[in-house]
């Protein structure tokens, strides 16, 4: 790894305005809780000439609040851990912390960021697709101002996101969760310890036995998370019963191309989607395991 | 000395003697290692497996700010005439000479006081090359045309070697080949034949601490003189090899051992000395080389094999003839795959006693990384494919697993293939406590097979292994005046506690607390001879040479008693000495040294004494198989072990465990995958060893062995927990859900794949 500036900004406005790149053209990216960067600048693969840390900015960007309609608003900053222990987002959005069991590792979790897990677009990782799951969207600050925009946006293909340089995600928005479930399967194939050959999360909106509507991702095994939009279809308006969970299964397993590496192939990782999309789907609403 | 005994030191869990400097971090590594005036070395590597040098751009590099000096393999000429190294065959260039055989084979190397502008010069350094054909897999490299060395180079260590000296356009570095009765008359007289062939993949050992070396040029710098620090497992090697390479006399290289990160076999041998020596001889500075966690998967590796196995068996289950082939992968050069070759290949007919064996054994050139040791050298890929194979014909007969290892078990006093005859082998009193503790044929509480589309197995494995040999280790017990004592052994602790056992015995034989006893590590200036920390030989070997030392240490403080006429049994050790030399001066030095006996095999393979002890393994297993996808979750091992008497059970019980994790992640997750002949997966990342929530429940035993002629009854315990692993897993997936695997890792894609083709249903690629 080859030694670098670090610029410690404290307001966000700063960071974005740091964040681009510098006079000789050289790319300033912003750093957080580090963990997925500093694995690619050992690596060489990343070899920045500076860095804009983010770690001294407004408190209020580290914060977890639940906003007056029960919904959860956070801000990038938040860690892991923060996420993982906060009673906020057990109550708000338990599918989260859930998640966050088998998301790496203690010593991650406890300076990795909610923010830098959304705005690195490695498909492996697990709150991309259960952010988009549950409709969560973020908030951006750049140097030409504000936006917004779903989590399931931000991705536009393999590390490839929508997000502008300079353009940093400031906080998230989890919409109120009244009346869905959802439930995230992380699927590894060799350790415990590993990317998922396949992630799937879920969230499904019941009234009485009818499913009102339900979102549907699948990612790991894609360049991005990835909506399945057909098994949403099959399931929208639909009794949950047994066949049709089947059915749901079939058409996940049919409308997307899943990618092989050293996990599985293509094909195997298909058969895990056709099954895991009903486990979690059964997971969400309630059925004995 | 009775009256000044404590408790038995042997036998008992003495803590380690070095737990608390670990961790407290003051425990000294070789990687943490800084001296002044040091550069770091960083190597360019070849990006092609095989290939013709055509020209090697340094221009850049050598520009570099920073850089102190860039050399190829032409400047290792300089210092080295004859640049080539290994255990087995002086293959190996330092820097690569004409032609690459591997990606990641050091081709260049920089030298800077700064490591990342070393590395980022390093970066910079461009090869051209007329690409050659290459071979990958271990049984095409029998016949393939493409061939990784023109002539062979045997060291001349090994006389059995010799016979391939100068031998031309061949990749195969070792035919070894054993024969017993007459296999083809058994095939024919007997009720059934079973064949199957086991493939093992190519993994790596990954120790915590990688390969590091610091070489520091001594004496007057004209006449030439090194001082080595290295993390290796073999020192005294070291110094010969590299003394051999200069053309000095041994005692102008000193190499230094602190503690290791562990070694697994890995850090035997020349890894990363011969560079750094070259590199500090021609610079005349201090020059660090140490590797990245990821540059160890271009240094050293575990082979993989190919293993054809054909059994001649009677209708109930006697096995009458074993014929085995096995192909051992060992890529770019030879290392010790020779020895592994034949040294566990002999025992590749298992643990069985088999009137008719027939065993080839070849150890193979490819253009892949080298391998060579890695904890049981070679027999955990042995008993993957003997063990698989002994339980598709108990299932194939109908007959139970454990059955029919108890009727082809060696027992007592029988011949091996080899024809030496098993001695203080507990293969049956292992086997019986296995199924105990797995209530094998428990009646009243049969075992749960599942239910759903969650089925359950068990399978159960065992198997053995042969001491290297033979060896010879060293030592010298020193008693100081005041009663304190130290111990001077060039056994390595690489995190296997053999500091804390050798301290045992020297406090169980001289009567003096283990607290007062230091034991000094390896620096080849201090400690004597060892051959090397490897192969569980140490306990064995370097426990016999100690105990003659500190025996020797002993009876000579009895006679100085005697001499000044006191007695030794009740006076206190400080008023021996002061009665002698007037006051609290003068030492003792005891020392002692081992070989054991042993008979070198004949022409097939035959020998009356093929090992001084016999190490034994087996484990049990318990799965659960999700047959939706393949899935399956070790619920339960238990590992058995035969070590003869513990020296110390709790680090018995740590090695044991240790062991079979690490065979583990060679059974289920570890896998170099190559692309031409390049590590695809490199990293830790994308190349999985088990994490914690990865192990299973797992009870260790070691059952009550004495090895007779070990001392004090004790023999290796390093690498048996590893043997069973692999095929009693298989064996209880096989139980479940009917699904065979033939090949590692078992991965649950396999396990889908082979449960879709039983339903006769195939999994079709996309």
């Amino acid at each position: 790894m080859t030694p670098f500036d670090l610029a410690e900004p404290r307001t966000l406005r700063e960071a974005a305005a740091l964040c681009g790149e510098d006079s000789s053209g050289n790319s300033v990216r912003a750093i957080a809780g580090g963990t997925a960067l500093m694995l690619m600048m050992k690596a060489g693969v990343f070899q920045p000439r500076r860095l804009v840390s983010l770690r001294r900015l407004e408190a209020r960007y580290s914060g977890i609040t639940v906003t007056s309609d029960g919904g959860l608003r956070v801000g990038a900053l938040a860690t892991l851990s923060s996420l993982a222990r906060s009673t906020a987002v057990h109550g708000a959005a338990p599918v989260i912390p859930q998640t966050l069991k088998t998301l790496a590792n203690v010593r991650v979790r406890n300076v990795a960021t909610l923010g830098g897990a959304l705005a690195h677009g490695d498909p492996h990782m697990d709150l991309p697709p259960v952010l988009t799951a549950l409709g969560a969207s973020v908030l951006t600050v750049s140097p030409s101002g504000e936006g917004a925009r779903a989590v399931g946006d931000i991705y536009t293909g393999y590390y490839e996101t929508a997000l502008a340089k300079g353009e940093l995600i400031a906080e998230v928005i989890v919409p109120p969760q009244t009346g869905w479930r959802a439930a995230y399967f992380k699927v590894t194939t060799r350790c415990a310890d590993d990317w998922p050959t396949l992630g799937v999360a879920v969230s499904v909106k019941r009234y009485a036995n009818v499913v009102t509507d339900v979102r549907m991702v699948v990612s790991a095994a894609t360049d991005k998370p990835v909506r399945l939009a057909t098994a949403e279809k099959e399931l929208r308006g639909a009794a949950p019963d047994a066949a049709r969970l089947s059915r749901c299964g079939e058409a996940a397993a049919s409308e997307v191309e899943l990618a092989a590496d050293a996990r599985g192939s293509s094909a195997y990782k298909r058969e895990l989607l056709r099954v895991y999309a009903v486990r979690a789907l059964r997971v969400a609403l309630d059925y004995p395991s | 000395m009775t009256s000044r005994s404590p408790a038995a030191a042997v036998g008992r869990s003495v803590p380690r003697l070095e737990a608390h400097a670990k961790v407290t971090g003051r425990a000294e590594y070789v990687h943490n290692l800084t001296v002044p005036g040091m550069l770091h070395a960083k190597v360019f590597r070849s990006t092609l497996a095989h290939g013709r040098i055509r020209k090697i751009d340094t221009t850049a590099a050598r520009a570099m700010p920073g850089v102190f000096a860039v050399y190829t393999g032409a400047d290792i000429r300089k210092v080295i005439a004859e640049p080539y190294y290994g255990p087995a065959f002086h293959d190996q260039p330092i820097l690569a000479l004409d032609k690459v055989r591997y990606v990641g084979e050091p081709v260049a190397v920089v030298l800077a006081a700064d490591v990342h502008v070393a590395d980022a010069a390093a970066q910079s350094i461009v090869a051209e090359y007329d690409e050659l054909p290459a071979v990958y897999d271990e049984v095409e490299a029998m016949t393939s045309q493409a061939v990784v060395h023109d002539v062979l180079k045997p060291a001349g260590t090994f006389a059995d070697l010799k016979y391939l000296k100068d031998k031309r356009d061949t990749n195969i570095a070792l035919d070894f080949h054993l024969r017993r009765g007459d296999v083809a008359k058994a095939f024919a007289a007997a009720d059934h034949v079973f064949e199957h062939t086991f493939r093992t993949q190519q993994v790596l050992h990954v120790p915590l601490e990688a390969f590091a070396t610091v070489a520091e040029p001594s004496g007057d710098l004209t006449s030439g003189a090194l001082l080595l620090h290295s993390s290796t497992q073999s020192p005294s090697f070291v110094r010969t090899e590299i003394a051999r390479l200069f053309g000095w006399p041994d005692n102008k290289v000193r190499v230094k051992v602190p503690y290791l990160g562990g070694g697994f076999g890995a850090k035997v041998y020349v890894k990363s000395e011969a560079l750094a020596a070259a590199c500090a001889m021609l610079c005349k500075r201090p020059v660090k080389y140490a590797l990245t966690m990821e540059e160890q998967f271009t240094m050293i590796t575990k082979h993989a094999t190919t293993l054809r196995i054909k059994s001649g068996v009677t209708k109930d289950g006697k096995i009458t003839a074993r014929e085995c082939e096995v192909w051992w992968n060992g890529g770019a050069y030879a290392d010790i795959g020779p020895r592994v070759t034949q040294k566990s290949g002999f025992t590749a007919a298992g643990p069985y006693d088999i009137d008719n064996v027939h065993i080839d054994s070849y150890a193979l050139y490819t253009h892949l990384p080298p391998a060579g040791a890695l904890r049981g050298f070679g027999i955990p890929q042995l008993v993957w494919a003997y063990e698989s194979h002994t339980d598709m014909i108990a299932r194939e007969l109908n007959i139970d697993p454990l059955e029919i290892r108890r009727k082809n078990l060696l027992r007592e006093g029988r011949p091996q293939a080899t024809g030496t005859p098993m001695r203080d082998a507990a293969l049956d009193l292992v086997l019986e406590r296995l199924a105990t503790r797995m209530n094998w044929n428990n009646k009243a509480k049969p075992f749960d097979k599942g239910a759903g589309t969650i089925k359950r197995g068990r399978g159960l494995a065992i198997g053995f292994k042969a001491s290297i040999s033979p060896t010879t280790s060293m030592a010298i017990v020193n008693l100081a005046a005041d009663g304190s004592c130290s111990l001077y052994s060039s056994t390595v602790d690489m995190g296997q506690g053999s500091d804390t056992a050798m301290a045992q015995m020297v406090s169980e034989v001289m009567g003096v607390p283990i607290e007062k006893i230091t034991v000094v590590h390896p620096d080849t200036d201090v400690t004597p001879y060892d051959m090397a920390t490897l192969g569980s030989r140490s306990t064995f070997h370097m426990g016999h040479a100690v105990k003659n030392a500190a025996e020797d240490a002993r009876d000579k403080l009895i006679a100085l008693a005697r001499e000044v006429g006191l007695a030794a049994e009740t006076t206190p050790i400080p008023d021996i000495f002061r009665k002698k030399y007037g006051m609290l001066a003068g030492n003792i030095v005891g020392v002692g040294s081992f070989i054991p006996p042993y008979t070198p095999p004949d022409a097939n393979g035959q020998t009356d004494n093929a090992t001084p002890f016999w190490m034994i393994g087996a484990t049990g297993a318990e799965v659960e198989v999700d047959t939706e996808t393949g899935e399956f979750k070790v619920t339960r091992l238990v590992n058995l072990v035969d070590v003869g008497k513990s020296i110390n059970p709790a680090i018995v019980e740590t090695q044991i465990s240790g062991a079979t994790v690490m065979q583990l992640g060679f059974t289920l997750s570890e896998k170099m995958n190559f692309s031409a002949g390049q590590c695809i997966n490199a990293s830790f990342a994308d190349y999985k060893i088990p994490g914690i929530r990865d192990i299973p429940p797992m009870e260790n035993e070691a059952v009550d062995g004495n090895q007779r002629n070990g001392p004090f009854g004790a023999k290796g315990v390093g690498e048996s927990g590893t043997f069973g692993v692999s095929p009693a897993i298989a064996n209880a997936i096989d139980d479940a859900v009917g699904v065979r695997l033939m090949s590692l890792p078992l991965t649950a894609e396999a396990v889908y794949r082979g449960l879709r083709a039983k339903a006769g249903n195939p999994l079709k690629d996309i």
